[in-house]
């Protein structure tokens, strides 16, 4: 074998979370005479709209996507991660996550550490946390702006201070003070409603898909969105890294939660990606369309290593980052991704890149501009290679066309990637997320339980 | 400047023209994918519909952008029935500006879905 050979990388942290239990006998005698919690969505500090669920926060860490991040983290923990952006365990890691309950809610519960908490979701028993440690959030708008950083103390990449019209900002900033720190269990699995079950394929699922369609190369592709011709293309292209052959797969993971009006709804995310690989643009042994339940929290350079450690946990050995990956506004610069896994960012912890640093990742960056239709090539060309002018494609020249109901053509979007669009928008009467389905994707969410 | 508006035709508009005088005036994008059609607005008339719609902008080319929906597929059932790119087409889209405000209103939370298989 050459010794170019590229294999699989093991999990971060060196091994799989999975925090599942499904012996539901088990189960019953673990929670007995246990108190009892029911998740609540995180409401917008102002607002009251719902910013967050830490259900898919939950699920993410149990099944391993967050491997090796195993619960509710406690405030050391938190303290490390605003530092440097390592866990306790010394393992690389962007952000906060912690399991929150208000001041009342605490006091009407009277845990305390050593108690094991059942959580319960939609009414019925969904998961246990099992009470390390209780700390409180002194200043919730300190925390998020250390969380995403500032033009202060992080100037090689903030350049304007963030706000409230960041969304990442607003989860941090709306957490209720009191953290439950310690272990998650799932104790009920979760049923996925269609269309999203056949699009789960959590870390170890993923690797076993992997071997049986023998991909030893993966890259990852990250997606909130419909994907239109030249997201396509960009796929297509990046796979053809690899090692001493282009990658033999291309995952596609689409990030699914909370939702911003104006964004297409997650199942016509997830079954537009699916079109481009049932309609064969790339033919199903090469593109896997997955998702990973998260409220994105646009935090660009930060995001992008959440999504590499995501993908490394699936077994992906590569990731296509591109522009403005991950981003909102424009608090970070363009290039922060690209500047973090070329260069390193020193001020987030990271003087080299997090495939260069002690306890960091194991998967390559593929750093990729664009490809947009070139009428003299005659074909969809790449920004860095094509020397023509091309005919640039914005999102919302895209958006203003389906909005308008004209098909957009072949060259543009797939058409069976816009019959899938069509389909949810007669199901939802929008082609984009309203009001009316923000609300109601955070009352209904992804899943069903059973009783327990 | 010369203003205008871009109506855009996917294969069942251009079916709605085909054959008609306005077939020459057809223009095209994306290698020829992307037909369109390109509306002259006069400069009294560009005023009005900043007036009525305040979303309106008025892009590098003098494309005006962001109208309603229901102000651009009002236009192109215009279009369509008065076979023309004159100015009567926006003259006879403006007539019907209540209506279309009473559209635009309720287009942040229904827009029809086109009529195709799915
Ligand atoms: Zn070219």
């Amino acid at each position: 074998m050459s010794s170019l050979i590229i294999e699989r990388p093991l999990p971060h942290g060196g091994r799989l979370v999975e925090r599942v239990i499904r012996d539901k006998e088990a189960a019953k005698k673990m929670i007995k005479g246990c108190p009892t919690y029911e998740i609540k969505p995180t409401l917008h500090y102002e607002t009251g709209v719902p910013v967050r669920n830490v259900y898919r926060e939950i699920m993410s860490i149990c099944y391993g996507f967050f491997s090796p991040v195993e619960g509710s983290m406690k405030k050391a923990e938190v303290e490390r991660i605003l530092k440097e952006r390592r866990l306790l365990n010394d393992w690389i890691f962007p952000y906060p996550l912690v399991f929150d309950i208000s001041k009342e809610e605490y006091k009407e519960l009277g845990v305390t550490a050593g108690d094991r908490l059942v959580l319960n979701l939609k009414g019925k028993p969904f998961a246990i946390l099992d009470i390390e440690e209780i700390w409180e959030i002194e200043d919730p708008e300190e925390l998020a702006h250390k969380t995403f950083g500032t033009p202060e103390d992080n100037p090689e990449v903030v350049k304007e201070p963030f706000n409230k019209k960041h969304p990442g900002w607003v989860i941090y900033r709306s957490l209720q003070p009191i953290v439950l720190a310690g272990k998650y269990t799932i104790i009920n699995e979760p049923k996925f409603r269609a269309p999203f079950d056949r699009f789960w394929f959590p870390p170890r699922k993923c690797r076993e898909e992997f071997d049986n369609r023998n991909w030893r190369t993966a890259i990852c592709h990250q997606t909130r969105n419909v994907p239109h011709v030249g997201h396509e293309f960009l796929m297509k292209n990046a796979a053809y890294t690899g090692d001493v052959e282009p990658c033999h797969g291309i995952l596609v993971n689409a990030i699914i939660g909370v939702k911003r009006r104006g964004d297409y709804p997650d199942e016509a995310i997830l079954e537009g990606q699916e079109a481009v690989t049932t309609a064969g643009y790339i033919k199903s042994e090469r593109r896997l369309v997955s998702m990973c339940l998260w409220d994105m929290r646009y935090g660009n350079p930060l995001e992008s290593l959440l999504h590499g450690i995501i993908r490394q946990n699936m077994g992906c050995t590569h990731h296509m980052f591109g522009r403005d990956h991950a981003a909102v506004g424009e608090y970070y610069d363009k290039w922060s991704t690209q500047i973090l896994w070329t260069e390193g960012i020193p001020s987030f912890g990271f003087p080299k890149p997090p495939t260069d640093v002690p306890y960091g990742l194991n998967i390559r960056p593929q750093n990729m501009r664009e490809f947009s239709y070139c009428p003299t090539c005659k074909e969809m060309a790449y920004s860095e290679t094509c020397g023509h002018k091309r005919e640039k494609l914005s999102g919302s020249f895209l958006r203003g066309m389906v909005a308008e109901g004209v098909q957009p053509p072949a060259i543009i979007m797939r058409p069976e990637v816009y019959k899938a669009v069509v389909k949810w928008w007669k199901h939802f009467n929008y082609p984009f997320c309203n009001e009316k389905y923000v609300i109601n994707k955070e009352k209904e969410l992804e899943v069903d339980l059973e009783d327990l | 400047m010369a203003y205008f508006i871009v109506v855009l035709l996917d294969d069942n508009r251009f079916d709605k023209i085909k054959g008609t005088e306005l077939e020459k005036e057809v223009q095209y994008m994306f290698g020829g994918e992307l037909r369109c059609l390109n509306v002259e607005v006069s400069e009294e008339l560009k005023e009005k519909i900043l007036k009525e719609f305040d979303t309106a902008r008025i892009d590098s080319r003098g494309a005006i952008t962001d109208v309603p929906v229901a102000f651009l597929r009002e236009l192109f059932n215009q279009v369509a029935d008065k076979k023309t790119l004159g100015g009567e087409v926006i003259e006879g889209v403006l007539a019907k500006v209540d209506e279309i405000k009473e559209l635009a209103a309720k287009e942040s939370e229904f827009l029809p879905a086109p009529d195709i298989e799915v």
